[in-house]
């Protein structure tokens, strides 16, 4: 206390042999001199490298904790982004592994985003592959007897095929070998994005372990899934001289799943005709006479906006019955009654979905979804008879008149079904599909 | 030239009073002081650049201007131009407040400015921002570019030295340490 009394004291005698009025004269002499000086400060040239410099040097005590700060980040830095980083490749490697390694696969392949316009694909080890593509064709095969069936739905044909062929055929197609042989390491990363609360990271491949397989290949970018580390889509841009960029996209990929091993069966369905292949090309063209009888005339028109509850299906349309049978089950638990006539959706067997048309502003629960369509210009035929029958021959005759019209499919098919379950002259089909003009 | 006034009116205006009060507080000599604030001035003028980005550029400033002051000083007291004829005693035998109250207050002005020109430099500038100018601590160190805790050593330091050179101007300080030592 005595030695802060005597501080204070010392203070003081300072302060006030120091509290003097500076004389008025002396005053105006050192204003004379700041009025100097503010003028050579307000034409000094701006020296903004100096302040640059001196910033990077000049160490007072906030600067110093700036530094700290910054170094702070810089080891933060260290620490999170670059492991991070480490960690993207270590995504991709566990990824790329898996797929090489991989016992089965299954995917969609999604060309321009055209929904119809797609194939599923299977692979199972040692070599069996089937393809399902949109335009009723089915490519099974057998690489290891090589052996491969290759189904026309649409003209209820097919070609058996054996030898070198097999490869060429199924491999123009399905992408698997690609998937099969990903380089070890990714070009590089793309970035992140999240999906459906996952979190995607993306990475470019080297076209240069990839070119040799896609002329024309512009970049071919793989998603994984963060978490699981398992591949989730690929994106690829193809670039073929003297044709526009077009997109192909892998979807719905399965890694080391179950696969139906009836998927790859190479014995013909029944009342299949079997063609040569080298009559097939000709056959093709020819109508078969299924679709003599069946002429369809698409009508072009706009939908309005429908509300819809659907279940998301993935698998054999076979299950759609069972898929309807679930929603309407659902509604009635939640004591919703449907507002409309069953449906279905059929992008590919890997994404569908089918449901009922509900009122505005229904709220449902996980798995089920509520989607307002939106009104579009649509193809749309009502084809009476038997729910199903001949499908693939209806939507082929279907699309037909489409295009003959002058229209090219732009949405995914959807299916409506009136008409009671058992009697078959009751039952009509709505097929429907979003169209936009030609070129 | 718009950025430079600003620079101007943010650092310099605000403070202009306490530059030419620190200097003429230090240097009482209207011949002199107007010598010593110029050489503040040019200093400031040559670290413009820092100024504008210290943390407290307000307490450089003035610190510049008490430096500028406290060099005139000390040349002033080299030179033998400051209290030539009076010699502080080096001891007081009678150090009572009747023997302190017989110097006049001028005196005593000219003594306490001769003490704090006989302290080394930085114990002087830290003494003259703490007790003259009232900067907090954080900013004299700040504008001495050191530690807080290396600022309150050299006010002790000065502190101690002036009780020193100045006992005879505060008897009862003089006496206590005395009793203690």
């Amino acid at each position: 206390m005595r030695d802060q009394d005597a501080n204070d004291e010392m203070d003081e005698l300072i302060r006030r042999s120091t509290q003097v009025e500076i004389p008025a004269d002396v005053e105006d002499r050192l204003r004379h001199r700041l009025a100097e000086f503010r003028t050579r400060v307000e034409q000094r040239p701006p020296n903004r490298w100096r302040s640059l410099v001196y910033s990077l040097t000049y160490r007072p005590p906030v600067r110093v904790m700036a530094m700290a700060a910054a170094v702070l980040v810089a080891v933060a830095v260290g620490l999170v982004l670059i492991p991070r980083e480490a960690n993207a490749s270590r995504v991709y490697a566990a990824a790329a592994e898996q797929l090489r390694n991989a016992q089965s696969i299954e995917y969609s392949i999604v060309l321009n985003e055209t929904p119809y316009v797609g194939i599923d694909f299977s692979y199972a080890a040692p070599g069996y592959r089937r393809l399902n593509c949109s335009w009723g064709i089915e490519v099974r095969a057998d690489h290891t007897a090589r052996k491969q069936i290759v189904l026309m739905h649409m003209e209820r044909m097919y070609v058996a095929e054996s030898g070198k062929q097999v490869e060429g055929l199924a491999n123009s197609e399905d992408l698997v070998e690609q998937l099969l042989s990903l380089p070890p390491a990714a070009g590089r990363v793309l970035g992140e994005r999240q999906a459906g609360g996952r979190r995607l990271i993306g990475y470019r491949l080297p076209n240069a372990t990839l070119g040799a397989s896609f002329p024309g290949l512009k970049s071919f970018d793989m998603w994984v899934d963060a978490g699981t580390r398992q591949a989730d889509h690929v994106d690829i841009a193809i670039a073929e001289q003297g044709k526009p960029v077009y997109q192909m996209h892998i979807r719905n990929i399965r890694v080391n799943g179950q696969v139906d091993r009836s998927l790859f069966d190479l014995t013909p369905p029944a009342g299949y005709t079997v063609i040569t292949a080298a009559s097939a090309a000709a056959n093709a063209s020819k109508t078969t006479p299924q679709q003599n009888a069946l002429v369809l005339q698409a009508q072009i028109r706009r939908s309005d906006a429908l509300n819809v509850v659907l279940l998301p299906m993935t698998g054999s349309y076979a299950q759609t019955q069972a898929a309807l049978e679930r929603v309407a089950f659902y509604l009635k638990t939640i004591g919703m009654n449907p507002a409309g006539s069953p449906l279905g959706r059929f992008e590919s067997e890997q994404n569908w979905d089918a449901g009922y048309p509900v009122p505005a502003g229904t709220h449902v629960e996980a798995p089920f979804r509520f989607e307002t369509l939106p009104p579009a210009l649509v193809a749309i035929v009502v084809v009476n008879g038997p729910w199903g029958k001949d499908s693939d021959a209806r939507w082929g005759a279907f699309l037909k008149s489409v295009v003959e019209q002058g229209y090219v499919p732009v949405g995914q098919p959807m299916e409506k079904w009136t008409g009671e379950d058992g009697k078959v002259q009751t039952q009509s089909t709505e097929m429907s599909i979003a169209v936009t003009k030609a070129n | 030239m718009k950025e430079r006034q600003q620079e101007y009116e943010r650092l310099i205006a605000p403070i202009e009073d306490r530059m030419m009060r620190a200097v003429w507080r230090v240097m009482r000599d209207p011949n002199e002081v107007e010598d010593a604030f110029q050489e503040a001035l040019l200093t400031v003028w040559k670290r413009w650049d820092r100024i504008c980005i210290h943390p407290n550029p307000q307490a450089l400033v003035l610190q510049i201007s008490i430096n500028a002051a406290h060099d005139a000083l000390r040349r002033k007291l080299r030179h033998g131009r400051l209290l030539e004829t009076d010699v502080i005693p080096e001891d007081i035998p009678d150090a009572s407040p009747s023997a302190a109250q017989g110097i006049s207050d001028a005196e005593q002005e000219t003594h306490v400015l001769r003490a704090i020109g006989l302290l080394p430099k930085k114990q002087a500038r830290a003494i003259l921002m703490h007790a003259v100018e009232e900067t907090p601590y954080g900013d004299i160190a700040a504008a001495m570019d050191c530690r807080e805790a290396t600022v309150r050593k050299h006010v002790a330091r000065a502190r101690a030295k002036l009780r020193s050179l100045l006992s005879h101007l505060i008897p009862t300080v003089h006496k206590e340490e005395s009793s203690h030592a």
